[in-house]
């Protein structure tokens, strides 16, 4: 079986190739290294701080765009154009294919990317930056954050049509980003019931902040590794969780 | 091979709709090595009984099994090709690299992927076109790689949606003659389609589905005999004046005294004494079997 969720990946990973959807990704690479270039002519001091925060953030966008965008027609896609029945009605069990369009996806996310870290480290290095350990992490929380962000609107687009699990997803993600501080502010600490519906929603929906780094990185900040681990963890678990939910939905789905 | 048995499917698209019965409580068998036609009008349920048999839904009751396929569904599958009713492919890849895909998922030997490509491509005539992308392919050429990607891993039992919709007449018979070589090869096949001439040419059985019913499974002949009304038109020269005492369906008459008279079969064997009697002179006698067509429409009016 892992031989064809292998086959499947690859193909659904030179189809979206083909499709030129990475020449998004050149235009940013472009895009970054004319900031770089302008960075260094009017910022003082501090140029491959803007190279690397521009980097990680053009980097954090595309990337969960791509997710966003692309997760939310993986499936519907393949079922409407009836490509999902030249493969399933092959010895492929369900959880294969769909195993192997996730892992598919994953790999143009990856190439992405692993294309723009390398220029973001690049230009930062060269206006004086230095490549450390945060920054690391943070590309492969960025990684993990991005996967965690396909599950959430593949899982959306098995119940809903692309718009609305887009929609969904993107709200998701942004009071999966906004859930911490919300929770602190004053009006809501004042507030039982609103305080308690956001630690119920803050205990089920993914909490997005917890995979977001980029902050120690531009801030300079100490990451303690228990936090790193702990995030990690978190990100792993709630990835896997969504996967086994996605499959067994998906099993039962009804292809028509 | 698959026996469907009392199989209905409910479709209910919310809560406040009214449930659709796609499927009412349909049974049939398919043997193996027999070509099967299943006829139907659109909505008749013929899309949705394949889906269930290729479990991409599951039926509200009833249950389909095969026989002599295998126990798993990995075995079971491994010996069918499918082909979906209009599909659209990869858009993106070239036609060998589809082929290529499907066929390493039917888990097919390089070597022999390639000799089946080598061999069918150029019967499909799209040998020439196999590293195009797919999205510059007509559709015609499209129904063809789909086809092609059928056959490939050579299943026992091939099931096709509408295989020749979508075809001109040259590719109709192409393809036409294509399902009648791999059957004769002893594969089992099962397609569904609306054109009921292509059905009469190649198949020896047919089963007939209207709005979710099963209307016939049988022999393509068995259903000619019972469903259609032999008629004989007799032609014969007489006054023109005259008019037979035989009942007769149709009379019509033409230069030179020429009479034609349409009758059923008690009635042909009346008019022809009568004329004799008459001393009338009998041209000839022409047989009129109604065709699967029009017994089709017959049944789908009725």
């Amino acid at each position: 079986m892992l031989n064809k969720i292998l086959i499947i990946s690859f193909y659904t990973l030179k189809e979206i190739l083909k499709s030129r959807i990475l020449y998004v990704t050149l235009l940013i690479g472009i895009a970054l290294m004319v900031v770089t270039y302008v960075a260094t002519e009017f910022t003082f001091g501090v140029p491959e701080k803007v190279a690397l925060d521009f980097g990680l953030g053009m980097l954090s966008l595309s990337s969960l765009g791509i997710s966003l965008f692309m997760g939310a027609t993986l499936l519907p896609n393949e079922i409407n154009s009836r490509t999902v029945y030249m493969v399933i009605s092959r010895p492929v069990p369900r959880w294969v294919f769909i195993t192997g369009k996730i892992i598919g996806l994953m790999s143009v996310l990856l190439i992405n990317i692993a294309f723009l870290s390398v220029l973001t480290l690049l230009c930062s290095y060269l206006l004086g930056g230095e490549i450390n350990q945060a920054i690391i992490f943070a590309i492969l929380f960025n990684v993990l954050e991005c996967m965690l962000l396909l599950l959430v609107v593949v899982f959306f687009s098995l119940f809903c049509n692309t718009i609305l699990s887009t929609s969904i997803s993107l709200l998701v993600l942004m009071l999966g980003h906004a859930i911490k501080e919300t929770q602190n502010i004053g009006f809501v600490e004042s507030r039982a019931f609103i305080k308690t519906v956001l630690e119920v929603y803050h205990l089920i929906l993914p909490g997005f902040y917890k995979l977001n780094l980029k902050d120690f990185v531009i801030y300079n900040q100490t990451i303690e590794t228990s936090y790193i681990l702990n995030s990690f963890l978190y990100g792993s678990c709630y990835s896997l969780f969504l996967f086994c939910l996605i499959v067994v939905i998906f099993n039962r789905k009804n292809l028509d | 091979m698959i026996v469907f048995n009392g199989v209905s499917k409910i479709f209910k698209s919310d809560l406040l709709s009214q449930p659709f019965v796609a499927l009412d409580n349909v049974s049939f068998e398919i043997p193996r090595g027999s070509m099967v036609g299943f006829l139907g009008a659109n909505g008749a349920g013929k899309t949705t009984s394949l889906k269930i048999i290729m479990d991409f839904i599951r039926p509200t009751s009833g249950q389909v099994d095969f026989t002599n396929l295998g126990s798993d569904r990995s075995g079971i599958f491994k010996k069918i090709g499918f082909l979906p009713e209009r599909p659209y492919f990869y858009q993106n890849l070239t036609g060998h690299e589809f082929l290529s895909f499907m066929g390493s998922l039917s888990e097919v030997p390089s070597m022999q992927l390639k000799k089946e490509i080598q061999k069918w491509a150029p019967r499909f005539k799209i040998d020439h076109a196999l590293n195009r992308q797919l999205k510059t392919y007509s559709k015609g050429m499209l129904q063809r790689v789909g086809f092609l990607a059928t056959i490939l891993h050579n299943p026992e039992l091939i099931i096709l949606d509408e295989p020749l919709s979508g075809l001109d007449p040259i590719g109709r018979k192409e393809l036409k003659d294509v399902i009648v070589e791999v059957h004769r090869e002893g594969k089992t096949v099962f397609f569904s389609s609306h054109i009921v001439p292509d059905i009469e040419e190649i198949c020896d059985r047919v089963i007939f589905l209207k709005e979710g019913k099963l209307v016939y499974d049988g022999t393509v002949d068995k259903l000619l005999q019972s469903e259609g009304q032999t008629e004989y038109i007799v032609k014969y020269r007489a006054p023109s004046e005259y008019t037979p005492q035989t009942d007769v369906k149709e009379r019509q008459i033409f230069p030179g005294n020429l009479h034609s008279s349409t009758v059923s079969e008690t009635s042909k064997n009346e008019l022809l004494k009568e004329l004799v009697d008459r001393n009338l002179d009998v041209i000839g006698i022409e047989h009129i079997k109604p065709s699967l067509e029009e017994i089709f429409y017959h049944i789908k009016s009725n």
